[in-house]
């Protein structure tokens, strides 16, 4: 793909999020200046940036949802939720259009057609489809024989004379320019002289200088004194286009030989002030002049507005248009201590200075329309804005490639692993010590650098929490529209960090938590009334990092677990005996739902149901090394606590073997190894135990449950690993153990992926693949196979 | 460097820009007798042909530039029209 | 060498924009917004041309080309502003500021080089 629409799809998302996310809040806080300023920004750079490509229609459609949000940036129109609904729905197409440019580098062929109906309906608060912007610019006047100004004068006679016979002989005319630059032109980098040169089909240039020149020791090299009259034949368009930036330093006239000749002879067919009035005419139509007045207008709008402009940065900014509106037209006014009213009288009198030219007028609706007021809601002092992004430059790079490099961490990692069985090679095979300690010190640096080099690629592969939870104000304001409820969604500790894998993995469990909240947690609004709860539930979202670990909080503030209910749902279910029934403690009963089966809604609704349960949630945590609980106050609401490591990239691991072959098991569950002589074994019913301090620990023959031949002798030690799972101690016994190693942890793959005993593979030092045991598949096994 | 600067006499070499402007201004001032070579410039700043127009060094050689040479060099050798006379009146 | 300092948020803009001018022998130096260019011409970044895009966080265009103004050796150099059709009225407001002049996104090679041979004496 073309690195720049990679670049632009890259950027293209987090807009898009962006864009949601400030819709979203606005439709909470409407008329918010800042946050519509910020989803207007968003998707003005869309629109910029979509105009690289050759995607009309997705400038169009960016276009039109531009032009509104400027409307309600401009104050001209109140974003309603129809309008919010709208822009969504402009943006979620979009979404989809680029994803199908993702792979296909170009619009869906429906494009055009999609956005049809949206764009109109986008356009249909502003008054229907905008005039194509071309029209702006018709405020070129059309070739028409001007009078000769007074300045002529500064062209020599003679040569006026001359030209204003050739004019008479060839039918023809010629454009003059008059150009008083400004005397601080310098500062704003303006070189009069360079761009008098860069006049087409120069005929004639006339050099005006000061009547009076300062004293040598008074001049002052930076302040521009000269003028310059260019005569040339260019076309007034051309003329338009060179001196676009400097339309209030020129006049333009087009004259022909009676013009010239009448000026000569000094008749002056009109007074010398009308004569400048027309001049001045010519000029004040500039694009600039137009743009000067709507800005006036709307000036003047914000301020007779009741209330809408008192004070603080609203005033400034206002203060500022009209500073800049006016300098604009010529007519500098010092508006810096002004209070509202006198800002007003400064821009009736402005209004009237500038009022629009009779000739080619431009139609006072199409200005208020196409040029769009910005100043009046826009604060000044930007640089303090603490809204905004993030301060440093971000590079983007594609995940594949951070992936690519973790992998060659990975294979650094096993690399280096290799030494060490190199230096027991050294010393068992070659008998040689020495090499075998050198080889070892050798590791000890490589290792130092091998793991700053990982910590700095995981330091890369952390993402902010806000990522995971982008895409719930959108689920969450969607959801309760449907059943009814109204939500108030809240996050906390979006700037959390952790693994992007993480952050991946942690999206299902999340949505399915969210859901699972709104659908059976939160209550109508008539019954949260009824329950002398407020109206509005709050759902919230928080994250915080813990140690190595980060914890993510899904809490409502609903109607919570019964855990009545909850144990007679488990015991009609077969999930818990009668026993149990008794005796369940409220937090064990609200543990419940996390078991396989079990589903606390009656009816499984389309929201969170679809077949998968609170089992789902925690299987999928612990997948990634995490454990969920849940804590609830029955008719207080419910909290749903994740807690996951912060990285998953590289995990320590123990290696043990059985049967003759290596496993793994991540260390943060062994709690000790011990080796029991064969006769401290005992048996309770069916179930081998070892007594440990004073506990029985129950022992699987991790070879049985595995299915692999056993070869411990008869009457040896026994190797026990005791692990900790769910805060219950186990013994596995093994054959023999190894050391701990770091590895990379893989997703199991191809034949091995639906054995869920395995949690992963790790490539070993030495070459050889290790399976990482999955604990909890594995006790359910030994249960099964017990 | 756009500009060669000796004790009377100084080379405009190039682009004189904006930033050659006081150091130019400076040199013309302290001259005596200053004489100015426009032969290898190429362009100069307003401030640059302000300056010259101000302290009128005598031009020692006319511009290679076109430009320079149909437009600049009449104003600075005081053989133009009505426009570039000091002290003129506008009608 | 003619060194141009580019300033705009989206990525996309700088990475076109680079790409023109750097194809046509200009040195390029980026910033993402008013603030970060400024830092940059505070630590001795010396461009002859600045482009800057009107609508930035941290620090806008306009702010910007005011305050670079101000900057060591800023006070002659050209600032280009990169505007939309709908911003026109910025632009009256970008040179009471102190900009030169400005471009109509989307910007293309021709108008690009253009615009900077017009600005800038011996480019």
């Amino acid at each position: 793909m073309n690195p720049l629409l990679a670049q632009f799809l890259a950027e293209a998302n987090d807009l898009l999020a962006q864009v949601d996310e400030g819709l979203l809040q606005l439709e909470r806080v409407p008329g918010d200046p800042e946050l519509v300023n910020e989803v207007f920004r968003a998707a003005h750079t869309f629109k910029g940036s979509s105009g690289l490509f050759d995607f009309p229609e997705l400038t169009r459609l960016t276009h039109a949802a531009e032009d509104l949000l400027d409307a309600v940036r401009g104050g001209r129109l109140t974003l309603d939720s129809g309008m919010t609904d709208d822009l969504l729905a402009a943006f979620d197409l979009i979404r989809g259009w680029l994803a199908h440019v993702t792979t296909h580098e170009r619009l869906p062929a429906s494009a055009g057609t999609d956005a049809a109906g949206l764009i109109t309906k986008l356009r249909a608060p502003l008054g229907g489809e905008a005039a194509p912007a071309a029209a702006r610019t018709a405020g070129v006047p059309a070739p028409v024989i001007d009078v000769a100004p007074d300045w002529l004068a500064w062209l020599d006679a003679e040569w006026l004379t001359e030209t204003a016979a050739w004019l008479a002989t060839t039918s023809s005319t010629l454009r003059f320019v008059w150009y008083t630059p400004d005397t601080d032109c310098f500062f704003r980098a303006e070189d009069p002289l360079h761009l008098v040169r860069q006049v087409p089909a120069l005929e004639k240039l006339g050099v005006v200088q000061p009547e009076a020149w300062p004293a040598p020791e008074d001049y002052d090299e930076y302040t521009c004194m000269l003028s310059f009259v260019v005569v040339t034949r260019a076309a007034m368009g051309e003329l338009n286009h060179l001196f676009r930036y400097v339309p209030d330093q020129i006049e333009i006239v087009e004259l022909d030989s009676d013009a010239i000749t009448r000026h000569l002879s000094g008749e002056p067919p009109l007074r010398a002030e009308e004569a400048v009035s027309v001049v001045v005419t010519a000029v004040i139509d500039s694009e600039v002049s137009a743009d000067a007045r709507a800005v006036l207008q709307a000036a003047h709008r914000a301020l007779t507005l009741e209330g809408a402009v008192a004070e603080g940065a609203r005033l400034r900014s206002v203060r500022h248009a009209v500073a800049a509106a006016a300098w604009a037209l010529g007519v500098p006014v010092d508006v810096a201590e002004s209070s509202p009213d006198e800002l007003i009288a400064t821009v009736v009198r402005l209004a009237g200075e500038a009022a629009p030219a009779p000739v080619a007028p431009i139609p006072a609706q199409l200005q208020t329309q196409a040029v769009a007021p910005h100043e009046e809601k826009e604060p000044v002092g930007r640089a303090d804005d603490p809204g905004g992004q993030v301060g440093t430059r971000v590079l983007k790079v594609d995940q594949e490639k951070v992936d690519r490099l973790m992998e060659l961490v990975g294979e650094l990692n096993v690399a280096k692993n290799g030494l060490t069985f190199l230096a027991d090679a050294a010393e068992e095979e070659f008998g040689s010590r020495v090499l075998s300690r050198r080889i070892k010190d050798q590791y000890a640096g490589l290792h130092r650098i091998a793991e700053e080099l990982q910590a700095a690629v995981m330091d890369v592969r952390m993402l902010p929490l806000s990522v995971a939870f982008g895409r719930f104000p959108r689920l969450v304001r969607d959801l309760s529209r449907r059943l009814g409820k109204t939500i108030e969604l809240v996050t906390e500790g979006e700037d959390t960090m952790a693994d992007k894998d993480v952050i991946e993995a942690l999206g299902d469990p999340l949505v399915h938590l969210v859901r699972n909240s709104l659908d059976h947690g939160i209550e109508t609004s008539d019954e949260r009334i009824a329950a002398g709860k407020h109206a509005a539930a709050k759902l919230t979202l928080a994250a915080v990092a813990d140690g190595d670990a980060v914890i993510v909080e899904v809490s409502d503030d609903g109607r919570g677990v019964d855990p009545e209910r909850v144990k007679r749902k488990a015991y009609e279910k077969g999930l818990i005996s009668e026993e149990e029934l008794e005796t369940l403690t409220e937090t064990e009963a609200v543990d419940l739902v996390f078991r396989p089966g079990f589903s606390t809604a009656d009816q499984v609704s389309d929201l969170s149901g679809r077949g998968v349960g609170m089992d789902a949630v925690r299987a999928s945590v612990e997948k990634l090394g995490g454990t969920v609980t849940m804590r609830s106050k029955f008719g207080h609401g419910t909290s749903t606590r994740l807690r996951l490591p912060l990285s998953m990239a590289v995990t320590q691991v123990m290696v043990f073997s059985v049967g003759g072959q290596r496993f793994g098991i991540p260390v943060d569950l062994v709690v000790e190894t011990v080796r029991v002589p064969a006769g401290e074994m005992s048996r309770v019913l069916h179930q081998e135990v070892v007594m440990m301090r004073g506990e029985v620990v129950p022992v699987i023959d991790l070879a049985r449950a595995l299915d692999m031949p056993s070869t411990l002798a008869e009457g040896a030690d026994r190797p026990i690993l005791v692990v900790s799972v769910n805060n219950q101690r186990v013994g596995l016994l093994v054959e023999q153990f190894h050391r701990e190693v770091d590895v990379i942890l893989k997703p199991m793959e191809g034949l091995l992926a639906y054995a869920d005993e395995f949690s992963g593979t790790a490539l070993l030092g030495d070459g050889l693949v290790l399976l990482v045991l999955n604990m909890k598949e594995v006790l359910g096994l030994a249960a099964r196979v017990a | 460097m756009p500009l060669e600067l000796h004790d009377e006499t100084a080379n405009l070499v190039g682009v004189v820009t904006v930033d050659e402007v006081e150091q130019l201004a400076g040199w013309l001032r302290a001259a005596k007798r200053p004489k100015v070579s426009l032969r290898r410039c190429n362009h100069l700043h307003t401030g640059a042909l302000q300056a010259l127009l101000l302290f009128r060094p005598k031009i020692s050689s006319a511009p290679n530039d076109a430009f320079l040479a149909a437009q600049v060099l009449p104003l600075l050798t005081g053989s133009s029209g009505p426009a570039n006379k000091q002290g003129s009146d506008p009608p | 060498m003619t060194t141009v300092m580019l300033v705009d948020d989206s990525a996309t803009m700088l990475m076109s924009l680079k790409a023109i001018l750097t194809k046509a022998g200009y040195a390029v130096e980026t910033a993402g917004h008013g603030k970060e260019a400024l830092d940059k011409l505070g630590k001795g970044v010396k461009p002859n041309l600045i482009i800057s895009d009107v609508n930035m966080p941290q620090m806008d265009g306009i702010t910007f080309a005011r305050e670079a103004r101000k900057a060591p050796g800023m006070r002659f150099t050209p600032i280009l502003m990169l505007t939309t059709e709908s911003e026109a009225t910025k632009r009256a407001e970008a040179k009471a500021a102190g900009a030169t002049g400005w471009l109509v996104k989307p910007v293309g090679p021709d108008q690009l080089l253009g615009v900077i041979k017009q600005v800038l004496p011996g480019a």
